[in-house]
């Protein structure tokens, strides 16, 4: 096997779900994830196939998005974690994703009801590029006041997450992974684009 | 650690409780249902905050575990006694030297670091639960943001005593959209929960459900403009350290009628006793 397991499972993964919880709690924060090495071919880093082998196993269920399986991903996830794979998105508890997967038409993904807003799907999304200090900015909980965040060309991503304001509590959160890097963006969170970019209802949406 | 797995809990358990809290964190002040394990304590005294705390400590977390603020008490005592033999963790009693606090009834006095992650132990995570029986009920007055019974609740208060008597598990909004219950908390700590640096866990074992303020999260007492939200208040300071900051415990000394009034929070007494010394 090309892909790696975490050397240590028990300790490794609940580091990882640190991590990814920190990430979660402080939105647009960045985390360094390079635990566990993954093929040169394949489409995703460490820090995304750390978190899969984390939170994943017999009782998820997995979607990937076409063009992602590249180095075996969809036969290692099952073979290290044992995690179900579907053909349609809505039924994923987990999609991994990549910005252009979200362009119209958009995969239609589950988004919870207002009774039971967890049963949604948590998007894995993997980035070009991913750092602090950024054109897209966010507010809500977990941010002191405003934080800047820069995920390259994404905006489909950015515009489809920033919709999930206007559903809330519906929506789905998004964990963003680039390399050994990773970060989150809550249901919760407040964003604002690049000026220009944003449509006019997504800025009435952050300024309350 | 005779042959338990790491933290007691197995890994596909804590994994399902991970990615129940993940959903909680995201939406904050939501009760994500999970599946609570049976424990080897009875209900009523932890154990969903013990499977949060088992899901989320690491051999590295320095582990404190409070009982209405006491570190000394049977069930903190048990509890952290219980975390060193399944994790073999290293546990303290210092606030400020703990990565993981679990508490029951209290927040600590000492304030809290960006680095920290404070675990509620929850006996009723519902906040409408006792003006609303139905599960069923409640959970679509959730949804429908559907809280006006919990002002009444309150107002019914005012009716009967002049003021608003609630003195614990104070309802809470947590940012503008879920009314949520802040566990049996003295209302002296609601203030602490808003805008915390440290992020903060809810686990109700029995009712399995699990809930997260998130840290830099608005958090509001409900209240009424004539009728503000008031914390509790002392004539007198903390008998022991003369601290007029915290919340004071009611001690009775003898039986006639004497008293004094203490720290309920163990470590920042004893911290502040040390200091004068």
């Amino acid at each position: 096997m090309r892909w790696q397991g975490f050397s240590d499972p028990v300790q490794d993964g609940q580091r990882h779900f640190r991590r990814v919880l920190a990430a979660m709690a402080e939105p647009g924060t960045l985390h360094d994830a390079a635990a566990t090495a993954v093929p040169e071919d394949a489409a995703i880093g460490p820090a995304l196939w750390a978190t899969l082998l984390s939170l994943c196993d017999l009782d998820t269920r997995l979607w990937i998005a076409p063009g992602l399986e590249a180095g075996g991903l969809a036969d290692a996830v099952t073979f290290h974690t044992g995690c179900r794979k579907v053909a349609t998105p809505d039924g994923a508890d987990f999609a991994l994703v990549t910005p252009a997967t979200l362009v119209d038409p958009a995969p239609v993904f589950a988004e919870g009801s207002d009774a039971y807003p967890d049963r949604s799907t948590t998007l894995l999304v993997v980035l070009d590029a991913l750092a602090e200090g950024g054109p897209w900015r966010l507010t809500g909980p977990g941010i002191p006041d405003t934080r800047g965040l820069d995920v390259g060309e994404a905006t489909a991503l950015m515009t489809r997450l920033a919709a999930n304001r206007a559903r809330f509590p519906q929506g789905l959160d998004a964990i963003l992974g680039c390399g050994d890097c990773l970060a989150a963006i809550p249901r919760s969170t407040r964003l604002a684009g690049p000026v220009s970019a944003t449509p006019e209802e997504d800025r009435t949406c952050t300024s309350q | 650690m005779n042959g338990y797995n790491f933290a007691y809990l197995d890994e596909q358990t804590k994994r399902m409780i991970r990615r129940g809290l993940l959903k909680a964190v995201a939406i904050p002040g939501y009760q994500v249902p999970f599946g609570g394990r049976e424990m080897p304590m009875p209900y009523g005294w932890g154990t969903g905050g013990m499977q949060l705390t088992a899901s989320i400590l690491g051999e590295d977390d320095v582990l404190k575990v409070i009982d209405q603020g006491a570190d000394d008490t049977t069930n903190a005592v048990s509890i952290r006694a219980f975390f060193e033999r399944v994790a073999g963790v290293e546990t303290t009693t210092a606030t400020a030297e703990a990565d993981v606090i679990q508490t029951r009834h209290r927040i600590p006095e000492t304030p809290l670091s960006a680095d920290q992650i404070l675990v509620f132990q929850v006996p009723i995570p519902e906040p409408l639960r006792f003006i609303e029986p139905s599960e069923e009920e409640t959970r679509v007055m959730h949804a429908l943001e559907e809280y006006g019974v919990m002002h009444v609740k309150l107002y019914e208060d005012i009716a009967r005593h002049g003021h608003i008597a609630t003195t614990y598990a104070y309802p809470v909004k947590v940012d503008g959209r879920y009314v949520t219950d802040p566990s049996p908390i003295p209302k002296f700590d609601n203030p602490k929960l808003h805008m915390s640096e440290a992020l903060m866990l809810f686990g109700a074992g029995r009712e399995k459900r699990l809930y997260a303020i998130p840290p830099h999260t608005r958090v509001e007492s409900l209240d009424f403009e004539d009728h503000p939200f008031e914390i509790q208040a002392w004539d007198e300071p903390c008998a022991l350290c003369g601290a007029r900051d915290s919340f004071l415990d009611e001690v009775i000394t003898d039986d006639v009628g004497g008293r004094m009034f203490v720290c309920s929070d163990t470590d920042y007494c004893q911290r502040r006793q040390e200091e004068v010394a």
